[in-house]
């Protein structure tokens, strides 16, 4: 199977054919691939080079930490970029956006309120997590929709707290 | 000697003060909160007594439940660790009036230096410079704040009178910002130490934290055991920390120390404290506060000087002299540790919590690793978010630098996110290589991508694209449905049956 794969600025064509080999840019190069612990750590022997991965997916992109360095990477399956260069004509709207907790913790304080415009970077809510305050920031310009939580509210990982459209 | 030790605390420092308990031969027990009973110290402990569920203000900040503990299980002492109760005259009261002995500082050296405005004035009349800030007693109200601020300069610094460990500050750098930034300072002041009082302080350009480790028994006897640097810090919490320090040779050293030991003869302290300094860029040095406890950084110091601290803190509580004298006290090589938390350095820091599903510590010459937690640990936001200390000694600080970068490789912890890439990338900069570095390092001058490996990218590009391709066929194995892809179990089962 034949995947395009891109890291920053960099794009690889990688064929994973056989159990034992990957072709990268045409190159061929010996791999022994083995999962640690069935989900995300993994030893690879990369030509007998030996590194130690941890690899996370988030919509999509991998990001993969490496020897203390963060790579997201993107692999595209030939299937997937023909569907994809096939859909290139639609523009997503720009939708509700929920803006979830990242953490537990307790909601401290929430600065704005439904119906409130709102810029990239403005504070939406400040959460208390591990003794420390943490200010949730609204991603992009645009108009709070839903205040979803009140103060004084201990809140789930993932939880949303403020919906912005 | 103390028959038996309570710990007043969790996490790593209880391990740690276990440990010297055990040395010493005596007993120890441990308290614990609803998320902790399967914790490391309690299993580490000789006894455990249960405090309250998760918050600390319904368990390890209960006074009454931990003194309950402690007459229950017999225990003759008390150590508070640090943070929690440590610094909080009340319990040391407390304890006073319950027969049980604190291991730590008398009351009244606590509150003296407890309350930072307080302490400021009290050294600065035994002739300890400080940095220039709000004058008197403290307790100021947001007017007043606002009102002599402008006689402060900006950029400055709003700080917690109770204050410690880089709770409840902010970095104000104009006059507009200032409400906004005394709410949220009060606020964090509040959560943290009950108490929302702040004062302000000039920022010193170019600064450097530097701090003296003392010791002082009950019998007027006090010692220094040479400086920490700790300048590695971000949002005023430390990271990094080493001893000695790069900048301070052996006359800044003797100096500051007999600065340190003043301040603490101007409130008659004992037991174990540090005094925190600012070092301008000409080596000036201010008075920033003392903390009145053991602290976090505590081994870097034990390392250089072959001091066990907390055996030490053990032995003046019980009334022993001290066993050294200043010239005694000899810094050897060089040491640094890396404050490994529950973080993610590629999303600002944010704290990660969940099980450790994996945990691999390093070992090895000149490598020692507190931790409080192990595998199967589940980390929860109600604590701050230190798992362990990695420390590392070495005969120079070259040689410090390349073990402690060995060490973080070494150290796994799958499950949660750690900072652990943030210490392997600044153990890989030039400047931290160079010393060369203040207070402003971290938040403005480090970036965690600086230099990449070349290979790496396309390492990474295999790895992803073998992950994918992993996932891919077995999504299709199972969209292909029951047919000749059965597994080879159902399919020895049908060739029996069919036999």
């Amino acid at each position: 199977m034949k995947y395009a794969t891109s890291v920053g600025n960099q794009t690889f064509v990688i064929d994973v054919n056989q159990e034992d080999q990957v072709s990268v840019d045409g190159e061929l190069t010996p791999v022994d691939f083995f999962s640690l612990d069935k989900a995300t750590a993994f030893s690879l022997l990369l030509d007998h080079n030996s590194y130690e991965v941890l690899v996370n997916e988030e919509s999509g992109e991998y990001q993969v930490l490496l020897s203390g360095h963060l790579f997201n990477v993107r692999v595209e399956d030939e299937r997937a970029r023909r569907l994809a260069q096939a859909s290139r004509g639609f523009m997503p709207g720009s939708g509700e956006l929920q803006i979830k907790s990242p953490m537990p913790g307790l909601v401290v304080a929430i600065p704005v309120m439904e119906g409130q415009p709102v810029k990239k970077g403005d504070v939406l809510v400040v959460l208390e997590s591990m003794k420390m305050e943490n200010e949730i920031k609204a991603p992009r310009d645009g108009t709070v929709s839903g205040v979803r939580v009140q103060s004084r509210q201990s809140v789930e990982q993932n939880q949303t707290l403020v919906t912005v459209t | 000697m103390f028959t038996k030790i309570l710990i007043a605390n969790r996490g790593e420092i209880a391990i740690r003060i276990i440990r010297a308990c055990r040395e010493l031969g005596i007993k120890t027990v441990a308290v614990y909160s609803d998320v902790d009973r399967s914790a490391l110290h309690v299993r580490y402990a000789d006894e455990a007594y249960y405090l309250g569920p998760a918050p600390a203000r319904e368990s390890y900040l209960r006074i009454d439940r931990i003194l309950d503990a402690a007459k229950r299980s017999g225990a003759d002492a008390v150590h508070p660790g640090y943070g929690f109760l440590a610094e909080r005259p009340d319990f040391e009261m407390a304890c006073a009036e319950n027969g049980i002995a604190f291991i730590g500082p008398p009351a009244s050296a606590i509150g003296a230096m407890g309350d930072k405005a307080v302490a400021r004035m009290t050294v600065q009349k035994a002739g300890v410079p400080v940095v220039p800030g709000t004058e008197g007693e403290g307790g100021l109200h947001d007017e007043e704040i606002l009102a002599v601020a402008p006689q402060v300069g900006f950029p400055l610094l709003i700080k917690a009178t109770a204050g410690g460990g880089g709770k409840g500050m902010r970095l104000v750098e104009r006059f507009e910002d200032l409400p906004r930034a005394l709410t949220s300072a009060r606020r964090e002041a509040e959560a943290s130490f009950g108490d929302g009082a702040v004062y302000l302080e000039q920022v010193v350009e170019g600064a450097r934290h530097v701090e003296i480790q003392l010791l002082a028994d009950q019998h007027g006897n006090c010692v220094h055991l040479g400086e920490r640097e700790c300048s590695i810090q971000r949002r005023h919490q430390k990271l990094i920390e080493e001893s000695p320090s790069p900048i301070v040779d052996e006359d800044l050293r003797r100096r500051m120390g007999e600065v340190a030991v003043r301040a603490a003869q101007a409130v008659n302290y004992v037991n174990a404290g540090t005094i925190e300094f600012l070092l301008d860029k000409d080596k000036n040095f201010y008075f920033l506060e003392m903390n009145t406890r053991l602290q976090v950084e505590h081994p870097v110091t034990e390392m250089v000087t072959g001091v066990d601290i907390v055996k030490e803190q053990i032995r003046i509580a019980r009334g022993r002299k001290l066993r050294y004298t200043q010239d005694d006290i000899r810094l050897n090589g060089w040491s640094i540790e890396c404050r490994i938390n529950a973080e993610d350095p590629f999303n600002n820091f944010l704290p990660s919590t969940g099980c450790i599903n994996t945990l691999s510590r390093p070992a090895g010459p000149g490598v020692r690793v507190d931790s409080g937690v192990d595998e199967g640990s589940e980390i929860t936001p109600y604590y701050d978010s230190l798992l362990a200390k990695m420390v590392v000694w070495g005969e120079t600080r070259g040689e410090a630098i390349v073990r402690m970068r060995r060490a973080l490789r070494e150290y796994r912890v799958i499950g949660i996110k750690t900072n652990i890439p943030f210490h392997q990338a600044i153990m890989e900069s030039h400047r931290f290589h160079g010393g060369q570095f203040d207070t402003t390092f971290v938040e403005q001058r480090f970036s965690i991508d600086e230099n990449i490996p070349e290979e790496l990218p396309r390492v990474a590009a295999i790895v992803a694209t073998l992950v994918a391709h992993q996932r891919g066929q077995q999504a299709a194995q199972i969209v292909r449905g029951p047919t000749r892809d059965a597994s080879n179990w159902k399919l020895a089962g049908r060739g029996q049956a069919v036999r």
